[in-house]
């Protein structure tokens, strides 16, 4: 039994989430709500540092970012964790231990445990080195008080053994992976557990991290107080949930490391069957195995960038992505106006309308329909090329409101494919020979997969329902929707 | 014997003759004045026309001559409800469309702020700016500078935008239909597209009023382009931006109207 520390109420154990209030709930270990304050308990965080450190690997899915892009890996792995990295504000690195939105967790970091990380640790284990690599566009977590640390480290190293953590501490460097020093304390907490980069907080890992150093050397004054929210900078009080100013959702301090090993538990072992859990989102992976599943529950399922360790990884996607809607009815999808939207795999043939976007292989494409052309007010016609029966067009979506190559519609049947047919993608390795073909009949214009390997998509318009077995491109992820 | 300039190469062509004698163009319009031309017609002076003063000859489809009109005042508007010069069927004309006037003894074609513009032939390579228009047979394409690419960039809320694979680009030509609807967009794989009915980067092989090898645009570093006529038979157009000097034997379209510029 976990009580929610928001609103009181009694949650199973198992519940990430709290009934009552949707609060996360902190679970297991008494875990203090101010890390801060706590620190002076000495012992009792060592375990949790222990078992962060020691947490399981992450969930396979996971394990290799580049990997995680179900469905056409080289492409999706274009925009680099790196540039992430560079481009996401750290929140204010000049507050310090607020950690986090470390970006690069996107991508890159993930690897560090599972891969390279014991072996590489110690050889850059505990200098000042790991200033610079804060400074560098490294993913890794804003580098703050890891740099504290390792200053430290490096000015008193034996300062700190003697501490609660002497225990811990080395154990930790050498399960960290390729991160510096205590950073290294810190590395793995995020890599092993936290899944939720661009959510994470800013107190729990800088707090984690600290912990070992508390008790030898006081923390700087900054690492108390209240935490910037990751998003929009407003100081949110430790414990809340959720940003007063935006909204957005912190994560509680030090209970997401237990939660985030819970979490992997979950997506380990298959996902227990609770009363409101009525379907679930298993992650597909490219070579079509599966990497983990999400549950969905009755009622409204919100999904996106911070709302689940299948999707924190995948810079495509929303922090408000989508909506699953499941009621008695059945299940919808809901698009919440995200970027990248929410795409569903053709099993029959489809109704395009004008405006709508798809996906064959790598390609995003728009369809618009040709209206004849109508006079101005003055009767004035537009000059141009007669059109010679063209009645649509298919649009190559280069970027943001940017279209590259279009190609006029004119026959009734227009085929795309990678070697045959109308409109050709012969660069596109993930596009099938023939692919999938748009009809005009009747007035309407239909799209339909033509047998392709990698399937046909089409972008939902706002909300659609989806039956189980559908699967869902979301973000770089391939997804197949269960519900009962 | 009085001759006129081929359109082309320039090269005195005997009025009369159908084909330039030095590079083969075919001469439009077999223009030698026929007194009879216009009976049924209105014509203006067309014996008598006076040194200096201008003269509009509407081409028609069959590459015979329409009307000519006289540009004996000072401006002369056309358009398809106001004006001296009225083309009431032509749709793709403006009430308003254009003004032919003279400044110190020259002709100048205006644009009066009409839909469709004002397009000139062009006798040399010829400066465009990225987003303008021109005219190769019945293509009416427009070019445009592609912003170079910085690579993914994330949205306010740290999302990436997902987008099909490309080549690095500096232009693009739009196809833009009658009615003001985008046919097809192609985007140039260097800094120069050829334009014609075949083998060139572009073909439009229905066009029965394109050239083998009609015209080519070429982009500068500056983003600036020009576009150069590759010795097509019906010429390219670009559309004036405000006003441009006309000279005789200039060929200026009007929506669907075609005009030739005679000046004595």
């Amino acid at each position: 039994m976990i009580i929610c520390s928001r609103c009181g109420k009694e949650n199973q154990d198992q519940f990430k989430y709290c009934l009552g209030c949707g609060s996360k709930l902190q679970v297991a270990v008494p875990a203090p709500e101010d890390p801060f304050r706590a620190t002076p308990v000495a012992p009792e965080p060592a375990p949790l540092g222990m078992a962060k450190t020691f947490s399981p690997p992450p969930p396979t899915a996971l394990a290799d970012p580049e990997s995680a892009v179900a469905f056409q890996a080289t492409r999706f792995q274009a925009p680099a964790p790196a540039a992430a990295a560079v481009v996401r504000p750290v929140a204010s690195p000049g507050s310090a231990p607020h950690v986090v939105r470390a970006s690069g967790a996107i991508g890159g970091q993930r690897t560090a445990p599972t891969s390279t990380g014991p072996a590489s640790a110690p050889s850059r284990a505990p200098t000042p080195a790991a200033g610079q690599e804060a400074s560098r566009p490294r993913p890794v977590t804003s580098q703050q008080d890891a740099t504290a640390a390792a200053s430290r480290l490096a000015t008193a190293p034996t300062a700190w053994r003697p501490g609660g953590a002497s225990t811990a501490a080395p154990i930790p460097s050498a399960a960290a992976g390729p991160r510096v020093s205590v950073a290294a304390v810190q590395a793995p907490v995020r890599s092993t557990g936290q899944p939720s980069p661009s959510v994470a907080p800013p107190a729990p890992v800088g707090a984690a991290a600290a912990y070992p150093l508390a008790t030898a050397a006081p923390i700087p004054p900054a690492a108390s107080g209240p935490t910037l929210c990751p998003r929009c900078g407003n100081p949110v009080s430790t414990g809340f949930a959720f940003c007063g100013a935006c909204g957005h959702r912190m994560k509680p301090a030090a209970g997401a490391v237990v939660e985030a090993a819970l979490e992997q538990a979950a997506a380990l072992a298959p996902e227990p069957v609770k009363a409101t859990v009525r379907g679930q989102l298993t992650l597909i992976r490219p070579d079509g195995t599966e990497g983990g599943s999400h549950p969905l529950h009755q009622g409204e399922n919100l999904v996106g960038r911070g709302q689940g360790h299948l999707f924190d990884s995948d810079p495509y996607l929303s922090p408000r992505h989508a909506e699953f809607v499941l009621t008695e009815a059945g299940l919808e999808v809901r698009d919440l106006r995200s970027l990248n939207g929410v795409f569903v795999k053709l099993t029959q043939e489809e109704t395009l309308e004008s405006g709508d976007t798809l996906r064959i292989g790598q390609e995003l494409l728009r369809f618009d329909a040709i209206s004849p052309p109508s006079p101005l007010e003055d009767g004035t016609e537009i000059i141009g090329t007669p059109n010679p029966g063209y009645w649509g067009r298919l649009s190559v979506i280069v970027g943001r409101d940017v279209d590259g190559p279009a190609f006029p519609l004119f026959d009734e049947t227009v085929v795309l494919g990678r070697e045959r047919g109308d409109i050709l993608f012969p660069e596109d390795g993930y596009v099938s020979g023939t692919h999938a073909q748009i009809t005009l009949r009747d007035g309407h214009v239909y799209l339909t997969d033509l047998g392709s390997s990698n399937g046909t998509f089409l972008r939902v318009r706002d909300a659609r329902a989806v039956s189980s077995g559908s699967l869902l491109l979301m973000g770089q992820q391939l997804f197949r929707v269960a519900h009962q | 014997m009085s001759t006129k300039p081929c359109p082309t190469c320039g090269n005195p062509v005997p009025i009369g003759d159908r084909f330039c004698g030095q590079c083969g163009t075919r001469i439009e319009v077999p223009s030698a004045p026929n007194p009879n031309a216009g009976v049924g017609k209105t014509m203006f002076f067309s014996g008598v026309q006076a040194a200096g003063i201008a003269k509009l000859v509407v081409v028609k489809a069959n590459s015979a001559d329409g009307l000519a009109y006289e540009l004996g005042g000072t401006e002369h508007m056309v358009g398809r409800t106001e004006g001296a010069i009225l083309f009431a069927e032509d749709p793709l004309v403006s009430p308003r469309h254009a003004n032919f006037f003279y400044r110190d003894g020259k002709l100048l074609v205006r644009d009066e702020g009409s839909i469709n513009g004002v397009f000139v032939r062009i006798r040399t390579p010829t400066r465009l700016e990225s987003g303008s228009v021109f005219l190769v047979g019945e293509q009416l394409l427009q070019i445009e500078a592609l912003a170079p690419d910085f690579g993914p960039q994330p949205d306010a809320e740290g999302t990436y935008f997902y987008a099909s694979p490309k080549r690095a680009s500096k232009m693009r030509v739009v196809q833009r239909l009658r009615g003001g609807e985008i046919g097809l967009i192609v985007r140039a794989r260097g800094d120069s597209v050829t334009l014609g009915r075949e083998e060139n980067d572009l073909n439009f092989p229905d066009d029965p009023f394109i050239s083998g090898r009609h015209a080519e645009v070429t982009i500068a570093p500056d983003g600036v382009f020009t576009v150069n006529d590759l010795g097509s038979k019906n010429g390219t157009f670009v559309r004036i931006t405000d006003e441009s000097p006309l000279e005789h034997g200039d060929y200026v379209f009007l929506g669907q109207q075609l005009l030739r510029v005679e000046i004595s």
